[in-house]
């Protein structure tokens, strides 16, 4: 009874469309916040999923070596696929469900169609919200695809994305400020002014030896302008009148 | 003689105007450094929280070299004019006094300027800023210097908003990346002081939030500042320095 029970499900497990497309990070336009430490922006699977308008489409996120053990007949909203058990025991959990409704084709010109995997918070420990959407707990490296669901059987799944990293936080300690340096500017001034300040100290010593040694006036000295008075000059000729009048 | 005579007057006139010119640099620098002790642009708790700011010692030892100066340049007029040996030698001993404090003032403004770079106060930033239990009443007053710089330069972080990405914060330990990529002051706000689209902020789309950092806010008025008091005080100590020669030669050929 096992093997015609096997041939009906083999049937159904290739039923499974491979769509050519691969989820990948949003590169346009270009967002400060792509990858933060806990949370990545992905493109909305726009015009991929024409033809599934009856299905769910599920994001599943999963560990970077677990994608090979995941299994298209895992059903979301139980507790092997969900959040809250991610990453261990859960190695890929389903989020963000969506219908061909939420993702119109085309796309609008001028609107950004983007997907933010880890925005959720509050629902992050509640265990009666598996689907949530909260925010990753490492770095990863992670890989996502699509699945649509019609009920619980997979029509179609896009394929793996390449590894995503998100951001690695250091401590401050590690920045160093020790490193400013000395700028040219800085040993400009001080050699400048050091040499300048030496003169005149030499020019003072000199000038104090000099002035102490009390020698050589020099020949080009000048006087200090001293009060000039006039004196008035009286000749003989004014003194002799008188006598010569007696 | 007539020859001696000429020299000796060109020789006074440009002595007087070498210490005209000293005397209103002395007050120039004594004005810029008063502007830059009253810091204009409310850097200060930024600069106190910092753990070198002499670049205020500088600046106020500017402001005494600056009154000095002129009164200095003074008495070198007159003592220039009378060509009295005792007032010149005063004028020159007394120079070379405000030319040692003020060589002192430039090298630490240009020493001290030189450790102002981004990763100081970058780390400042991430250690003090929203600091859950401030430890001190200068935590508070770096988060809300910080606040007013964001809101009023539309800047966020040092380098820009990554710097909140790339290092662990005392902000991260309040607030989780996923609600908080970076400050709510980062955010585009609109009249009310909310952000206009929290969302497009949280993502980091371009017009929603402030994508440039604040290090040219705040080191342009420093850097202009404290290049201030050092190259300004270097062109007056240079030409103090000719006119001091020029004295000293004087000195020595008036006639005792």
């Amino acid at each position: 009874t096992m093997l015609p029970l096997l041939l009906l499900l083999l049937p159904a497990a290739h039923g499974v469309v491979q769509l050519g497309y691969t989820p990948a990070l949003t590169r346009d336009p270009v967002l400060g916040g792509q990858t933060t430490a806990s949370t990545f922006v992905l493109d909305q699977p726009r015009c991929i999923f024409n033809n599934y308008g009856n299905a769910d489409i599920w994001l599943v996120v999963a560990l970077d070596g677990a994608t090979s053990n995941f299994s298209n007949t895992a059903r979301p909203g139980t507790p092997e696929t969900a959040f809250q058990g991610f990453p261990d025991p859960v190695r890929a959990y389903m989020t963000l469900n969506a219908t061909l409704a939420n993702y119109p084709c085309p796309k609008p010109a001028g609107e950004i169609t983007v997907l933010r995997v880890g925005s959720q918070t509050s629902c992050a420990q509640d265990v009666t919200r598996p689907t949530c959407n909260g925010p990753l707990p490492s770095p990863g490296p992670y890989r996502v695809k699509f699945l649509a669901l019609e009920g619980s059987v997979p029509v179609a799944e896009t394929g793996w994305s390449k590894p995503i990293k998100l951001r690695e936080a250091e401590s401050p300690d590690t920045i160093s400020t020790t490193g400013g340096g000395h700028s040219a500017g800085m040993i400009a001034i001080t050699t400048i002014l050091s040499i300048l300040f030496a003169i005149l100290l030499a020019g003072l010593v000199a000038m104090l030896v000099f002035w102490s040694s009390d020698s050589c006036s020099g020949s080009s000295t000048f006087s200090k302008p001293e009060s000039v008075t006039v004196r008035r000059y009286n000749t003989h000729h004014v003194y002799d009148q008188p006598a010569a009048r007696l | 003689m007539a020859k001696n005579d000429d020299c000796v007057h060109i020789l006074q006139g440009l002595l007087v105007f070498g210490n005209v010119v000293i005397g209103m640099c002395g007050i120039a620098l004594t004005a810029e450094c008063i502007y830059f002790v009253s810091d204009p642009h409310d850097l200060n708790p930024l600069l106190k929280a910092t753990v070198n700011s002499d670049i205020y010692a500088a600046a106020w030892i500017g402001i005494f070299v600056g009154l000095a100066l002129f009164a200095l340049s003074i008495l070198g007029i007159i003592g220039v004019i009378k060509a009295s040996r005792t007032l010149l030698l005063v004028y020159i001993i007394l120079m070379l006094i405000t030319f040692a404090f003020e060589m002192a003032s430039c090298i630490t403004a240009a020493t001290h300027q030189d450790s102002l770079t981004p990763e100081l106060f970058l780390k400042q930033m991430l250690e003090r800023y929203q600091k859950s239990e401030p430890a001190n009443n200068s935590d508070n007053e770096v988060t809300k210097t910080w606040d007013e710089l964001m809101l009023q330069n539309h800047c966020c972080g040092i380098l820009g908003p990554s710097d909140w990405q790339k290092y662990t914060s005392a902000f991260r330990h309040m607030h989780s990346d996923a609600d908080y990529p970076w400050p709510r002051m980062c955010c585009v706000l609109d009249a009310q002081g909310l952000p206009i689209n929290l969302d497009g902020c949280k993502l980091g789309v371009p017009g929603y939030y402030n994508s440039n950092g604040c290090y040219d806010a705040i080191s342009g008025p420093v850097n202009t500042h404290a290049w201030g008091v050092a190259w300004f005080g270097f062109a007056i100590l240079c030409w103090t320095f000719c006119v001091l020669l020029a004295t000293m030669f004087y000195w020595s050929r008036i006639e005792y």
